[in-house]
Order: structure tokens, then C-alpha cells, then sequence
């Protein structure tokens, strides 16, 4: 991996890695630009995890490049630790790794340990060990931090806590790489989104314009019949329910509304299905 | 060498080493403990009849008995979990995302895989004379050759011979790495070379494979018989060091490789 000097944190181009028949990422590219939260979003087996192993340096491609400006912590899937040693030994070993290390006591505040950071991991709550996962990705002080679903086993409170923690590490200028099967995780935190389906990126780009995708809501007017003949281009069909099924942008939904409204057709029920990323990813994941 | 300390901080802090010092520190004692009061005397055994007669026959007696089946159970025990016990606890991650190479992962570890067993070896060489002297007290030994060795003698002789252990301990450590690091697995890393140590030593008993039983790594746990006699052989000794270094070249080096282009998954 060789560093950068541009706005890019990471850069990866044409990755490919292949487990005997099974090909896990299909020319991957990624682009994460500096400072900014970057969701990595797909199914199961998409190759999310490959690609955060790649740029790791825990797996090597078969093709392509990667490279990384500066210093990559984090970790992926269930973060390890030796059980016989406390939190705070943990965390020891591994400063003790690394050239110029964060303060442990520091990173132990930090994610919220250090009042447990004494006893041993043996006992701890899958939660506990996701936040140890953090503290031994930021006591590196890593210029990009990969999270793989950080929000693992974590009760509504530390998994509000992590949002909080993902936005301060983003403001101080950390580039943070989240993987993360909650849509609304992402979309509370990510500001580019990469989606990820067989190996391949289906997409990429910044959560606004994710959103800015068709979505599908619900309509239900005073007069359905005119409703649909004032479509024009929008696709706008007859649903199950008795109601309009319209796929549109946020944007276009708005004008039609208007529209519908200035030719006197009464809007009396407008129901999205679900978050406009998730409808998104749903489109590009199935 | 950054990784040395906390590898065998970690090795320290593991219940089962702390257990394997305990017993390297104690089961000498208590064997002294049991002939004391028992009529019958291990005379099947090299110095077994000497055990009650001199201080310096019990620590042959428990070498002979640790070369069989004591240390590549105590090798397997500690280098053949510091490898796979990262897979076992899923660290791998966390310790190669730091500033340190594969390479160098690797020497840290193989080191603290090798000093812990030795150390563990010189406990148990120094509570069997301590043990031994007690039961029998500072009275010469009769050697091999049928001479009668003083005591500051047969205590020198009494510790180089479990210091000839040391090149095919180290042997066996090494195997267990192979296997810690090929199989991912601290049962395999553990259990193999002592297992591997009975199969070797079977194949020594049944003689079937003739003077090529000299390249078995039991073999040179018996090199230190060529000490304790006044006449003197060190042949078996340097043979068996050059066996344990081939043994040990032959698994480290595919070791090393499979650690460092390993997919951590």
C-alpha cells in the first residue's frame, strides 16, 4: 500500500479475490474520500467483508491495487480478544505494537470502558468486546478506521453512543469506513455510500444522492383516475391496497403533489415505504 | 523483537503455563516424597537404584522419565497454542493491523514460544536436584561406568545432561509451531507433538527403522546417558543437536511461510 497525497483516504481499483470456485469481489473499485464516513452496504456475501479484509492487509487480492494515505485500525466481523487478559491489557499489547500509539486510558474514556477496563474479557458482554474492537482500532491513531458492523450486540444506548462517537472521530478528521447492515445506522452517519452485490459495486456515491433515487410511496387521492392520467412520465400504477403506487425521486414526488393539488385532485394519504435508502438499497440489492 | 514481551506476558497469564510451572516446580518434591516412604526403588530405570543413595541419581531419574514423556508434552503445551490461540480467540486481525510485519509477528512469537518451555525446563532440572537432595542428600553418585563421581561433579554433570534437552525441546517446539500454524488449531498445536513423541518413540522401541531411528527427534533426549560416565562421549550429543536443528529448520521455515501469506480470515 503506498500513500496518497490527494483528498483520497482510500483508493482501490480492479480489486479481485476468489476462494476456490466462489468469487468474492469481481473488480472492485472504491474511492473513500478523507474525513468523511463512508457506508459500505450490501447483502450477505456481497464481499463487504473480503474488501474490509483487503484493505486491512489481512487478505491479499488476487488482482488490483489498494492504496491507503496514511494509517488503517479497525476490525471486521466479531472483534477478538485475549479472554485471560483485562480490557485494559488488551489494549496494552496492542499500543505496544505500534510506533506511536494512542493513550490507552484515553481510548479506554473514549469508547466508554474504562470503568471495566481492569477486570478481564472472559466475562464480557458481546457488546463490551465491540467497544474494546474500537478502543484497539483507535489506539493506533489510524488516519482510516474500518468498522464492520460496530453496532454488534450494542443496546440502544451504546448504539447511540457509537453514532455520537463515529460523528466526533469524523470531525476531528478521521476517515471512518462503516459496514453495516442497519440502514438507518447509515443513514444517520454515513456521508458516501458504496453498495456492494456479488463482488460487484452496483453503486456509489453520496448518501443525498442515494436518497435522490426513485422510491416507491403510497398515494391516495380524491380522484385516483386523474391522479394517474396527470403522471405524465412518473410511473404511477394501481396498487393491491386500493391506493397509487408511485416510484419518484423525492423531488419529482413533490412536484407531482403540486401538480395534483393545482388541478384540484385532493392528496389525502402519501406514505413512503420505508427510508428512502433503504428503498434505494433494496432496488440495487435485489 | 517489540513482540516478545507481550507474547510471553500472554503465555504467563494463561492459566494452563502457570499450572505446567506449578507442576515443574512441585512434582519432583512429590516424587521424592513418595519413594521416601515406599520400600520398593525404580530400578528398571538409569540410577533408579541409586535414588535413596545419592541426591543426584532422582534428577536422572525424573530426565529420563521427562524425555519420554514430559517435554514434547510441555513443548506442544505452550508453542502450540501461541500461534492457533490467536485464531482460537479471532486476534489475528487486531495483531496484524499493527506496526509490525507478519515477519516479525512470526520471530516474537517463535521466540516466546521457545524460552517459556525452556524455562519450564530448567524448573523442573532444578527442583529434581533440589528434591533429589533432599531425599538422599549431597552423597557422590555412582556413574555408568561404574565410578564414583563427588558431589560438586555429579551436580555439574546432573545439569548439563537436562541441559541437553534443550536442542530437541526446541525441536519439538517447533513442530508444535508447524502445526499451531498449518491446522489453526490449539488442540492439534497442543496434543501433535506429544503424540508425535509417542509414535517416534514406538518406532525407536520396535527397531525397525535401524541407525535411521537417530534422525527421530526422541532420539537426542538420550544423548545425555554419554555424560554421566567417566569416560565420556559427546557423539550422540552433537548428533542429536544436529538432528534437533534440522527438525527445527524443517518445520519453521514452511511455518514462516504459511503465516506470512496467509488469508487472515
Amino acid at each position: 500500500m503506498a500513500s496518497l497525497a490527494s483528498v483520497e483516504a482510500v483508493t482501490a481499483r480492479g480489486l479481485r479475490k476468489q476462494y476456490g470456485e466462489q468469487v468474492a469481489l469481481d473488480g472492485v473499485d472504491l474511492t473513500v474520500r478523507r474525513g468523511t464516513v463512508h457506508g459500505l452496504l450490501g447483502p450477505n456475501g456481497a464481499g463487504k467483508t473480503t474488501l474490509l479484509r483487503v484493505l486491512l492487509g489481512l487478505v491479499r487480492p488476487d488482482a488490483g491495487s489498494v492504496e491507503v494515505a496514511g494509517t488503517v485500525g479497525g476490525f471486521v466481523e466479531t472483534p477478538g480478544a485475549y479472554p485471560y487478559l483485562t480490557g485494559r491489557q488488551n489494549l496494552a499489547h496492542l499500543a505496544a505494537l505500534d510506533d506511536e500509539p494512542g493513550d490507552v486510558e484515553e481510548v479506554l474514556q473514549r469508547v466508554g470502558l474504562a470503568d471495566r477496563a481492569d477486570t478481564r474479557v472472559r466475562g464480557w458482554s458481546l457488546g463490551m468486546r465491540q467497544r474494546l474492537g474500537i478502543a484497539a482500532g483507535l489506539i493506533r491513531r489510524p488516519d482510516v478506521l474500518v468498522l464492520d458492523e460496530p453496532a454488534n450486540g450494542l443496546d440502544p444506548v451504546g448504539a447511540l453512543a457509537l453514532r455520537s462517537l463515529v460523528h466526533e472521530l469524523a470531525h476531528d478528521g478521521l476517515t471512518v469506513l462503516l459496514c453495516s447492515h442497519d440502514l438507518h445506522e447509515v443513514d444517520a452517519l454515513a456521508d458516501d455510500v458504496t453498495v456492494l452485490v456479488a463482488g460487484r459495486v452496483v453503486w456509489g456515491g453520496t448518501t443525498t444522492e442515494l436518497r435522490g433515487r426513485p422510491g416507491a410511496s403510497l398515494l391516495s387521492t380524491s380522484d385516483d383516475a386523474l391522479a394517474q392520467r396527470l403522471a405524465g412520465e412518473l410511473d404511477v400504477q394501481p396498487h393491491q391496497s386500493g391506493s397509487l403506487l408511485v416510484r419518484a425521486t423525492t423531488a419529482e414526488l413533490d412536484g407531482y403533489v403540486l401538480e395534483l393539488a393545482r388541478r384540484g385532485v385532493a392528496v389525502r394519504e402519501l406514505v413512503r415505504e420505508g427510508l428512502p435508502l433503504e428503498q434505494a438499497f433494496l432496488e440495487l440489492a435485489t | 523483537m517489540r513482540t516478545l514481551p507481550w507474547e510471553l506476558r500472554k503465555l504467563v497469564a494463561q492459566s494452563r503455563v502457570r499450572a505446567a510451572f506449578v507442576v515443574c516446580l512441585l512434582a519432583p518434591a512429590a516424587v521424592a516424597l513418595v519413594l521416601s516412604v515406599q520400600s520398593g526403588l525404580p530400578k528398571d530405570t538409569l540410577f533408579g537404584r541409586h535414588v535413596l543413595t545419592s541426591g543426584f541419581a532422582l534428577p536422572l531419574v525424573l530426565l529420563s522419565f521427562c524425555a519420554l514423556w514430559v517435554f514434547p508434552l510441555l513443548a506442544g503445551l505452550v508453542a502450540g497454542e501461541v500461534f492457533a490461540g490467536e485464531d482460537a480467540h479471532g486476534t489475528w486481525p487486531a495483531l496484524l493491523t499493527r506496526g509490525r510485519t507478519r515477519g516479525e509477528v512470526f520471530t516474537g512469537k517463535l521466540v516466546a514460544a521457545c524460552l517459556v518451555p525452556v524455562a519450564l525446563l530448567a524448573t523442573a532440572a532444578l527442583s529434581s536436584l533440589a528434591a533429589g537432595v533432599a531425599l538422599a542428600g549431597r552423597e557422590p553418585l555412582v556413574s555408568l561406568s561404574g565410578s564414583t563421581l563427588g558431589p560438586g561433579r555429579a551436580a555439574v554433570l546432573v545439569l548439563l545432561s537436562w541441559a541437553t534437552a534443550v536442542p530437541p525441546l526446541l525441536g519439538f517446539c517447533a513442530l508444535a509451531v508447524l502445526l499451531s500454524v498449518v491446522s489453526r488449531s490449539t488442540v492439534v498445536g497442543v496434543a501433535g507433538p506429544a503424540l508425535l513423541g509417542l509414535v517416534m518413540q514406538l518406532l525407536s522401541l520396535l527397531g525397525s527403522l535401524g541407525t535411521s531411528s537417530n534422525a527421530l527427534l526422541t532420539t537426542p533426549f538420550l544423548a545425555w546417558r554419554g555424560l554421566v560416565r567417566e569416560d565420556a562421549y559427546y557423539g550422540p550429543l552433537w548428533q542429536g543437536a544436529l538432528v534437533s536443528l534440522g527438525w527445527a529448520v524443517a518445520c519453521l521455515v514452511p511455518a514462516r511461510l504459511v503465516l506470512l501469506r496467509r488469508d487472515v480470515s
